[in-house]
């Protein structure tokens, strides 16, 4: 039993690392706020903390597929317009709107996968123009912050839905549809593409439609973050997506998703957000200045990874 | 005698071909030509001087970009270090220190932020993405904490004139940006560390192999990218009078679209100083012109996205391995 945990921990250096990380943040988390474990903060924390998870979501997505996307706070912003730009009053009109902020988004999504597909362009450069382009086009639909979601919808999704935690619900309906589409032959496909592109292509795979299909998705879930976002703070903002981007690129590498491609698993992303979002409520309690959690947010990734390549580096030789 | 012709004509084709910074000046005249045909006032000596001023506050961050992205890096936080300069400065010339002291400071607070960067990247062996990531996002947490997040303005002379005063009817920023260019074109071209930058971008471990040093070669570019940043935070600070915490964050992903445009391959050993130059120029004229046209922001955004896709999808393609 002890050589299974043993054996199974060394296959999983991150996800034990990050575990014992999150374990750590939690219990000083208890210490500020003993309510932790109530179903109230489960649903205002994962209320919070659903846009950056399912950002994150996206961009490991497409960083298995050995891409990068630079574009996706541009993206996020977008589907946050279009959702709340979009006149809602009836429960119909929110399907609508939910529909439309998700086409938006994966086509967005599609269109840098075609181009990554087929341009003969790098991901990063790609992803950079586009985020021009997107940003741009959520400041066309909305100029300046505002647009409009149905009170009891923001109500529903920060206070709970008859004790239901609904971004909870949210986030775990979306993670076990990854975890089937990590089961079929798509999936597989995104890991063999993001693991040895040419290898993938020999063994009979349609590498570009992998690619398209996987930046697509990611738009998917970028799209349900902005929408997330959006239903959070009751309005939009088309700037508020930017600094996704990086966190989001922050989380899948704290979750040990590689750089390359095809290494790394959603549950390590959702750590990393976790972690990311518990720290910058945790230093909000202790009462130091707000002003540092990006400080601490920067130092953790360092240590975080250098720690990982010497470690690994340890295990090589 | 026509053979000879011939070659030489074929040989040109090639090497235009191949010179993807012949590209971006090709394609700077040919807009220049077309905003003055379809826009007002682009023929005036007075609007070129303008362009060139604005173009090289760019200018000058995107040269230090190319140093670091030719050796296969990238530098996430020059918006960060653009700030941290400007910021700096205006506290301490504000404050009791002078202006010469505040420039001081800035400075080396840049370089000291370029050799975090390098050693993080050398000795931790963090993937440059996320190291310049991390010390930009540390940089504005610390600006923040610094400011109390509200920065100072300050007059200072000697920026001031740097920014907006002349030398022959020449902005000074444009001439700073020349100079930057001669020697970084020097330090990149022809000097032994421009050849083990080339060389590590073409193949880390190849290059490792036959003995380039990976730490100076890392630690001169990076640290050269953050103080050309921190210079042109100064000069930004002498063309505003003010200084903000946002100040740097167009520059961040402007200076990657210039170096790329500039023909610089993204994933590094391949590309020119000068298309760098070109691209800034370029990106530049490119706003200016929309700018011109009354266009929304949001129009000229997706204009601008869709203008450097389709450019880069005519010349700077990566061959297919």
């Amino acid at each position: 039993m002890r050589e299974r945990i043993t054996s199974a921990a060394r296959g999983n250096t991150d996800l034990v690392g990050l575990l014992v990380l999150l374990l750590a943040v939690l219990v000083a988390y208890q210490h500020y706020d003993s309510s932790l474990l109530s179903p109230a903060s489960v649903t205002i924390l994962s209320a919070q903390f659903l846009p950056l998870i399912l950002a994150a979501a996206g961009q490991t997505t497409v960083m298995l597929l050995g891409g990068i996307d630079l574009s996706l706070g541009a993206v996020l912003g977008l589907a946050m317009a279009v959702f709340a730009t979009y006149d809602a009053h009836s429960a119909g009109g929110v399907v609508t709107a939910v529909v439309a902020a998700l086409c938006a988004a994966v086509a967005a999504g599609a269109a840098n996968g075609t181009l990554v597909a087929y341009a003969g362009l790098p991901p990063i450069v790609v992803t950079l123009a586009a985020s021009f382009l997107w940003s741009g086009v959520t400041l066309i639909v909305l100029p300046q912050p505002g647009g409009h979601v149905p009170g009891g919808l923001v109500n529903a999704y920060n206070n709970g839905w008859n004790g239901l935690a609904v971004p909870a619900l949210a986030i775990t309906l979306v993670l076990a549809a990854w975890k089937v589409l990590r089961t079929t032959r798509h999936g597989l496909a995104l890991y063999a593409v993001g693991g040895n592109e040419h290898g993938a292509y020999a063994s009979g795979l349609h590498t570009r439609g992998t690619k398209i299909a996987g930046y697509a998705l990611a738009g998917a879930f970028t799209g349900l973050a902005g929408i997330g976002l959006a239903v959070q703070t009751g309005s939009a903002d088309p700037t508020i997506g930017t600094p996704y981007t990086l966190n989001s690129i922050a989380a899948c590498v704290l979750g040990g998703i590689s750089f390359f491609g095809g290494v790394g698993r959603m549950r390590g992303t959702v750590l990393g957000a976790l972690v990311i979002g518990l720290l910058t409520n945790l230093l909000l309690f202790t009462g130091i200045s707000p002003f540092y959690q990006l400080i601490v947010q920067g130092v953790i990734l360092v240590v975080a990874l250098a720690l990982k390549t010497y470690l690994t580096r340890e295990a090589a030789v | 005698m026509t053979g000879v012709t011939g070659t030489i004509r074929r040989d040109a084709v090639v090497a235009l071909r191949g010179s993807r910074a012949a590209w971006a000046f090709g394609v700077l005249g040919v807009t220049w030509l077309a905003a003055i045909l379809f826009a007002d006032g682009f023929d005036s000596v007075s609007n070129v001087r303008y362009l060139v001023q604005t173009a090289s506050f760019l200018g000058i961050v995107a040269v230090g970009q190319t140093l670091v992205v030719i050796m296969s890096g990238i530098d996430l936080s020059v918006s960060g270090v653009v700030a941290l300069s400007a910021v700096v400065c205006a506290k301490v010339a504000s404050g009791t220190g002078g202006g010469v002291s505040g420039i001081m400071a800035a400075l080396a607070l840049s370089a000291l932020v370029g050799a975090v960067n390098a050693g993080g990247v050398v000795w931790l062996r963090v993937p440059p993405m996320v190291m310049t990531l991390a010390t930009g996002t540390i940089l504005s947490g610390a600006l923040l904490v610094y400011t109390d997040g509200s920065p100072s303005s300050a007059h200072l002379p000697l920026l001031d004139s740097l920014a907006n005063g002349r030398l022959l009817g020449v902005p000074w920023a444009f001439v700073l940006w020349l100079v930057v260019t001669a020697v970084a074109g020097w330090l990149l071209h022809l000097s032994r560390t421009g050849r083990y930058a080339f060389a590590l971008g073409a193949g880390e471990h190849a290059a490792r192999a036959s003995g380039v040093p990976l730490g100076a070669t890392a630690f001169t570019a990076y640290v050269s990218c953050a103080l050309l940043a921190g210079v042109a935070g100064l000069v930004l600070l002498g063309f505003t009078g003010t200084s903000s915490l946002t100040m740097g964050n167009p520059y961040q992903l402007l200076s990657i679209a210039s170096v790329v445009l500039g023909g610089t391959s993204i994933l590094g050993g391949r590309g020119h100083l000068l298309g760098t130059v070109g691209g800034a120029l370029l990106l530049t004229l490119l706003t200016a012109l929309l700018i011109s046209w009354n266009l929304s922001e949001g129009v000229r955004q997706v204009v601008l996205g869709v203008l450097i896709i389709g450019l880069l999808l005519v010349y700077a393609r990566e061959r297919r391995t």
